[in-house]
């Protein structure tokens, strides 16, 4: 499984630049924990963070390439599920 | 205080943890907060964070600086240090400590404004957090700081007017509510960096000509070929490498850069065209020299004050233009530099309309309006003369 993670937007309007982990280069156990973290994340609705607005925040697109069909999850400083904060915390740790 | 809480199971009772809360002793109340955020059972409260956070800001603006430990998510975050407490091992929570305190104590001093809503809000603080993030910003309540990925952005509590860009957010949110897209996002935008930068000028005591007019001067690693994230001098100069590509922003309405009005877009490039009144503010501070927070932040400021949510550059420029005859006079030395300031980019203001809307109304004193009006329906009488005269005869 591959992923991918592109941080654009914030204070300095900065775009990427893109981000890739690949599972194969994991041991078995982390490959499963990012699998689930990956699951929990894109079964978690976003939740306002604040009050929803997030001047000058962050978007996060995080890319699922494990075979199937590419999943695309996006989220952002406005709205964030602490699933995907757990995330993307993880994969930061690694890339 | 001994900390005896564990995870779900805590030997000192609530409401005592709240009496405490309530004290006037710092180190009291911050241990007291420590534990209530420690449990278990209030970890992602919000409720509760906000309970804690009203109890420890009740007025004028009071600090709490929490460290994230490198979580993106505020809920594991462990109060630092809170209003009036000592200096903390941590520089980070240091800065963002004293950042607050500058910004706070320039918009009460300066413009007599109490905190971000006029009315003491507190100011709470996020540092550390998230892994190598590189941004702050301003989420509709607290701050949130990343430590920088050490490659881009190093810790984002270095700037002064990093700190004060990020609450004036806070502060537009209160006074205009300028919405966060094109070109009243990009006022929006531009009122950050205006006072970002006032603050810190207010805090060294520089006049326009002394002050860098820069953004983020030191966030930006020693291997990024840039001077800062912005210049209100210089749109466009700020930074040039050749990984990051070079600063976007234009200085001139026609310059103007039009971008897709979604997240993709900087919804319509907020922090790009900020550059176009950025650089009309700098131009008005330094056309009338001095202090720029004295006169050019005043004038803009009642214009925030004055304006509203869908706010456009014109409107903005028009209003800027009135209050400077409002506060210093018509045709006084302050309006005629911010006229010329707006007309640097490119944006005219001071037509006839506005030259009637900026006389003061101030009881008698209406004799320049009256002129006005007056010269006003002579050309019309003029005008309607000539077409008149224009007109097929009838037979």
């Amino acid at each position: 499984m591959k992923i991918g993670l592109v941080e654009h937007g914030g204070l300095a309007a900065l775009a990427g630049p893109a981000k890739v982990l690949d599972t194969a280069a994991l041991s078995g156990t982390e490959a499963e924990e990012l699998k689930r973290l990956v699951d929990a994340a894109a079964a978690a609705a976003p939740k306002g963070v604040g009050t929803g607005k997030a001047y000058d925040g962050t978007s996060y697109t995080v890319t699922v390439d494990d075979g199937a069909a590419p999943r695309v999850l996006k989220q952002s400083d406005a709205a964030m599920s602490p699933e995907f904060a757990a995330m993307l915390d993880w994969i930061k740790k690694r890339v | 205080m001994r900390k005896r809480c564990r995870c779900g199971h805590c030997i000192m009772p609530p409401h005592i943890l709240r009496k405490l809360i309530e004290s006037k002793n710092p180190e009291l109340r911050a241990a007291a907060l420590n534990t209530m955020l420690s449990t278990e059972r209030l970890r992602g409260e919000r409720s509760i964070r906000a309970l804690a956070t009203l109890a420890t800001a009740p007025a004028d603006g009071r600090r709490t600086i929490y460290d994230c430990r490198q979580s993106t998510n505020l809920a594991g975050s462990v109060l630092s240090r809170a209003e009036g407490g000592q200096p903390v091992a941590d520089a980070t929570v240091n800065r963002a400590y004293d950042g607050f305190g500058a910004t706070r104590d320039f918009y009460a001093k300066v413009l007599d404004r109490n905190s971000t809503d006029g009315k003491g809000a507190p100011l709470n603080g996020y540092v550390h957090r998230g892994v190598k993030f590189n941004n702050a910003f301003w989420d509709g309540q607290e701050m949130i700081f990343g430590d920088g990925d050490g490659i881009v952005l190093t810790d984002l509590t270095k700037s002064l007017d990093v700190i004060a860009h990020e609450l004036t957010h806070g502060v537009t949110d209160n006074a205009a509510g300028l919405e966060y897209h094109t070109q009243s996002g990009a006022l929006n935008e531009s009122i950050s960096d205006v006072f970002g930068s006032l603050v810190k000028q207010w805090s060294l005591n520089q006049t326009a000509d002394q002050a860098d007019w820069l953004i983020g001067a030191d966030v930006w690693t020693p291997a990024v070929q840039g001077d800062a994230l912005r210049s209100l001098k210089n749109p466009g100069s700020a930074y040039d490498d050749p990984e990051l590509g070079t600063d976007p922003q234009p200085d001139h309405i026609g310059k103007y850069v039009r971008l897709p009005d979604n997240e993709d877009g900087d919804n319509g490039g907020v922090h790009i065209n900020s550059g176009i009144p950025n650089k009309a503010f700098y131009l008005a501070a330094t056309g009338i020299g001095g202090h720029a927070w004295e006169a050019a932040g005043r004038i803009w400021y009642e214009s925030l004050l004055a304006s509203g949510a869908t706010t456009q550059f014109q409107d903005f420029a028009d209003t800027t233009f009135m209050k400077a005859g409002q506060i210093y006079g018509p045709s006084s030395a302050q309006q005629s530099a911010v006229r010329d300031a707006w007309d640097g980019v490119g944006i005219r203001v001071g037509g006839t309309a506005s030259a009637v809307a900026g006389a003061t109304m101030a009881g008698g004193d209406l004799a320049p309006l009256v002129a006005s009006i007056d010269a006003l329906s002579k050309k019309i009488a003029v005008l309607a003369a000539d077409v008149e005269a224009l007109k097929p005869r009838k037979t």
